[in-house]
């Protein structure tokens, strides 16, 4: 059990490596296409802390980088991404907890359901709005997955300091 | 010493005189230099050749500093004048560029009248997810920008909507978004329509026409214009030419794949249309 002071320099870090890659994306990713999208870290930044923390931390993280995507991007509806990433960084955490150890290879697997969540759920609202596009919108999706998992060897790096730097036990 | 000039005094004064008579003669007959000065001459000429040389080595050395830190000088200067060239061609380019858009947007306020309140805007971001295709403006309410407002570019190409406003940005909605729907008319058959982005076409930069009558009876590359009803949008702003027929899936209507006319990807300057004038 941490301290409170620990736990609260273990999330600023993790916050501030979640920001690094928010400027990645908008100073950089933003302006490269590989096959026809854009990489996309969002969902990454919200699930992979939750595999070194654990489903119900990182559940709160994720909910809090929604808050911060929803503020920033553009989405189809109000809340998008408040909505969706909790359950990336639920799905991410679970994965972590049952079945792969916390690492390179668990982040590479918690970035499947991270984009099939995102997209499913772009599915549904474009759905809901009167325009269904599920070949195009899965499409759109495993591109985005492909182009933007490389970067969660990066990614993991970073979060994997943080979470290091704290549970100097581990 | 005094004996012998008075014993030889006159023998010496008068050798003295010989020799000077006969330097005299040899001085006014001989063509070169008389021969003390050539003597004189002939002797110091080596110390003067290496007294040359080393000044000379001297001179070139001052010479060469004197140019190397000239040459350096004008180096310098050459190279602030190249960097404000540089910046003045930069300069000239920009207002090169922006002076095409304003005098395209001269031309329009000129056949447009309607269209009374324009704001010129610069796109500061494009395209941040791939689920929507949106621009950001760097005008907003403070320039008296409101969400709905029509975005056009030089030509009177229809860019798209505002979506949300802050207060010095915006974003817009462009045609091919699938949230954008707009009331639209074909200008070569009057046939009046809705277009409106669709995820599927979306990635090729392409939007949808349909809900045409079923008399209708399109061309590939007939102009597609908004229509105006309702008075949302201005009407006869471009919204792009009709580039395929296809059959719905019931295969009992057609619909219409249009290419927007407006560059949504090379954007940098687009006009917002704050307010128009509602034509019936």
């Amino acid at each position: 059990m941490l301290a409170r002071s620990a736990t609260i320099f273990k999330w600023t870090l993790y916050t501030l490596a979640g920001l690094v890659w928010a400027v990645v994306q908008a100073a950089f990713l933003q302006r490269v296409t590989i096959w026809g999208v854009i990489p996309f870290l969002y969902p990454l930044i919200a699930a992979l802390p939750a595999t070194f923390e654990g489903p119900a931390a990182g559940t709160v993280y994720a909910l809090a980088c929604g808050v911060f995507c929803d503020l920033l991007l553009p989405s189809p509806i109000p809340c998008f991404y408040t909505l969706i990433l909790p359950l990336v960084g639920l799905a991410a955490g679970l994965l972590s907890q049952s079945l792969i150890p916390a690492g390179y290879l668990c982040s590479a697997a918690a970035a499947l359901p991270a984009y099939l969540l995102t997209g499913i759920f772009h599915c549904i609202v474009l759905w809901a709005q009167g325009h269904p596009a599920w070949g195009a919108a899965m499409s759109v999706t495993l591109r985005e997955l492909c182009a933007s998992l490389l970067w969660s060897l990066p990614m993991t790096w970073l979060f994997r300091r943080v979470y290091l730097r704290v549970h100097v036990d581990d | 010493m005094k004996d012998f000039l008075k014993n030889h005094g006159l023998w010496i004064l008068f050798a003295g005189a010989v020799i000077a008579v006969a330097l005299a003669l040899l001085s006014y007959f001989s063509t070169n230099a008389s021969p003390l000065v050539d003597l004189a001459n002939t002797i110091t000429s080596p110390f003067r050749a290496v007294c040359t040389s080393v000044s000379g080595w001297f001179t070139d050395k001052q010479n060469y500093y004197e140019d190397v830190t000239a040459l350096k000088a004008e180096n310098e200067a050459l190279k602030k004048q190249i960097a404000e060239m540089e910046a003045t061609v930069r300069q000239g380019e920009a207002a090169s560029q922006e002076n095409v858009f304003l005098r395209d947007l001269l031309d329009l306020r000129q056949q447009r009248r309607d269209l009374s309140d324009f704001e010129t805007a610069t796109v500061t971001e494009r395209g941040v997810t791939n689920w929507t295709a949106s621009l950001t403006l760097n005008k907003g309410t403070a320039h008296g920008v409101e969400i709905g407002d029509c975005v056009i570019d030089g030509n009177a190409s229809l860019v798209g909507r505002i979506s949300e406003v802050g207060y010095n940005w915006s974003t817009v909605l462009t045609v091919i978004d699938t949230d954008t729907s707009l009331g639209a008319r074909v200008y070569r058959t009057k046939d009046i329509g809705i277009a409106g982005g669709d995820f599927a076409l979306m990635g090729d930069g392409k939007l949808k026409l349909d809900s045409l009558p079923a008399s209708c009876q399109l061309l590939e590359g007939d102009l597609v214009v908004t229509s105006g009803l309702g008075g949302y949008l201005p009407p006869d702003l471009v919204i792009g030419s009709v580039s395929e027929l296809r059959a719905d899936d019931s295969d009992t209507s057609n619909y219409a794949i249009l290419t927007p006319a407006a560059d949504l990807n090379g954007l940098t300057e687009v006009c917002i249309i704050k307010s128009f004038e509602i034509v019936s």
